[in-house]
């Protein structure tokens, strides 16, 4: 697997899409810190644009790039390596490449211009997302044999995640508001990775009260330290499981 | 005696059988070409072999050992597909080193006769992005003979290649053969490799028709090359 992963990482350390990403990063942060100037202001701007261009990015990468390195992973399928070790490397390196991009491109100046727990809180969530969209992108990449196919899939599931998701929760809280719905609300949150991200960020920086009833229940249930540690844990389930059942299926899958 | 045997091979997928029950035996020190229309099983039954693909039914042995989930067989085995893509940041040298980690062997082990012999030892530095699919297919002859492989599969190896290094990469199998080597290779190209071949193995529509000696085959047919025999061949229904 160290073998893999360490080609593949400086392959990748060359990688186009990956220094852009690194600099488009960069210019946003610094930008939003530029122009706002209250630090705050500027990381609540960032929260919002990093929490949907940090899932995209990672996930159209990680399909395009598992898609253009097919014939190459076929060739290492036919080494005297188990293909489990293949795939982790393959996975650990797109994942240490991307966030070496976020640490460059979000890091940096989350540390120069904010430095604290804030930050922190930020930049992990960031990189949880990456390591549950590269398990997501990959799990996508050998389930579609077409490109495009994959691809539109990845863009729907991102669009989902981000879009559609937090308006069907709102719209059925919206309904059942004359219900005790409050049961039902930390559950559904848990089940997207990025409204994961984004409570496990608010809380800290105590906006709950803009997410009005529901952040009432988020900061009940999330507003410890405990709390956004379990936040971020279901995060980590979220990378597990796609990433389980990628080796399952590479495993198995004729190539 | 026999390196790669295959009992009853079949492969499906979804309702197409891609192969289906194929019996063949092919032994230590002889080159077989396999051959067939396009879409016939070639390179499916190759796969098998490789362990890239999963037989529906049927087994495959390589030395007496199954081809299962353990990787360890392909230890003995060279490849050398038909599209060669290799990660285009890295150098030829890189690429070279780190399929010689991966095998786990030393840099005195390996033979690079081919690096030197097909003019890549000048090229070692460039990266594979700025390579020709001639030069990139070089690469992949190198990658395939470097662990001094026992048996030795090659799908299409000419194509894109120039006369020059086609003919060394053929004379380079003629040699693993002498050495008590298999070497598997399907081509379109008949008359490149005929003279190589020992026997020739005719896949179409998944089946194995025959499994003969080239000179069996010219002698049934009356032919003198196998472009021209191998119409009478099918013509006749030949069996194994």
């Amino acid at each position: 697997m160290t073998k893999v992963y360490k080609y593949t990482l400086v392959d990748l350390a060359r990688n186009r899409f990956v220094l852009a990403f690194a600099v488009l990063m960069l210019v946003l942060a610094e930008g939003l810190f530029r122009i706002e100037g209250d630090a705050m202001k500027a990381m609540l701007s960032l929260v919002q644009v990093t929490l949907a261009l940090v899932p995209l990015v990672t996930l159209v990468f990680t399909i395009v790039y598992s898609y253009d390195t097919q014939e190459f992973t076929q060739l290492l399928a036919v080494q005297p390596i188990r293909r489990s070790a293949i795939l982790a490397g393959r996975l650990a390196a797109i994942a240490t490449a991307v966030l070496m991009a976020l640490a460059f491109g979000l890091g940096l100046p989350l540390l120069v211009h904010l430095p604290g727990m804030v930050s922190l809180l930020l930049f992990a969530a960031n990189a949880l997302l990456v390591l549950v969209f590269v398990a997501l992108g990959t799990l996508l990449a050998l389930t579609q044999r077409d490109k495009a196919r994959g691809v539109g899939i990845g863009l729907v599931t991102w669009f989902l995640f981000v879009l559609v998701y937090d308006a069907l929760l709102m719209a059925l809280m919206f309904a059942l508001s004359d219900r005790p719905i409050e049961p039902w609300v930390v559950p559904l949150a848990a089940l997207n990775p990025i409204d994961l991200a984004r409570i496990a960020v608010m809380l800290r920086v105590d906006l709950a009260a803009m997410m009005g009833y529901s952040g009432a229940v988020y900061q009940r249930f999330f507003g410890s330290a405990q709390g956004i540690l379990l936040a971020l844990g279901l995060m980590v389930l979220w990378a597990a499981w796609p990433a389980l059942v990628a080796f399952r299926v590479f495993r198995r899958k004729d190539l | 005696m026999d390196s790669v045997v295959f009992e009853g091979i079949g492969k499906r997928y979804r309702s197409l059988w891609a192969l289906r029950g194929v019996d063949a035996a092919f032994r230590q020190g002889e080159v077989v070409m396999v051959i067939g229309p396009n879409g016939s099983g070639k390179t499916t039954l190759i796969k098998c072999l490789l362990g890239l693909v999963r037989p529906s039914e049927g087994t495959v042995r390589v030395n007496g050992q199954l081809v299962g989930s353990d990787p360890a067989y392909r230890q003995r085995i060279g490849y050398m597909p038909q599209i060669s893509q290799f990660p285009p940041a890295l150098t030829i040298g890189q690429l070279l080193e780190m399929m010689r980690d991966i095998r786990g062997l030393d840099a005195e082990t390996v033979d690079d006769t081919l690096v030197g012999a097909l003019g890549l030892d000048r090229q070692l530095e460039k990266r594979l992005s700025t390579l020709s699919g001639g030069t990139c297919q070089k690469v992949s002859a190198v990658l395939a003979f470097r662990s001094r492989p026992s048996i030795l599969v090659m799908d299409e190896p000419t194509a894109g290649l120039d006369p020059l290094s086609a003919r060394t990469v053929l004379d380079q199998a003629a040699a693993l053969r002498s050495n008590g080597g298999t070497v598997l290779i399907t081509s379109h190209l008949l008359e490149e490799v005929e003279t190589l071949a020992d026997r020739v193995a005719y896949i179409e529509d998944g089946r194995l028709r025959f499994l003969l000696p080239v000179k069996e085959i010219l002698q049934r047919s009356g032919a003198t090359r196998l472009a021209q025999a191998l119409p009478v061949m099918l013509s006749n229904s030949a069996t194994p």
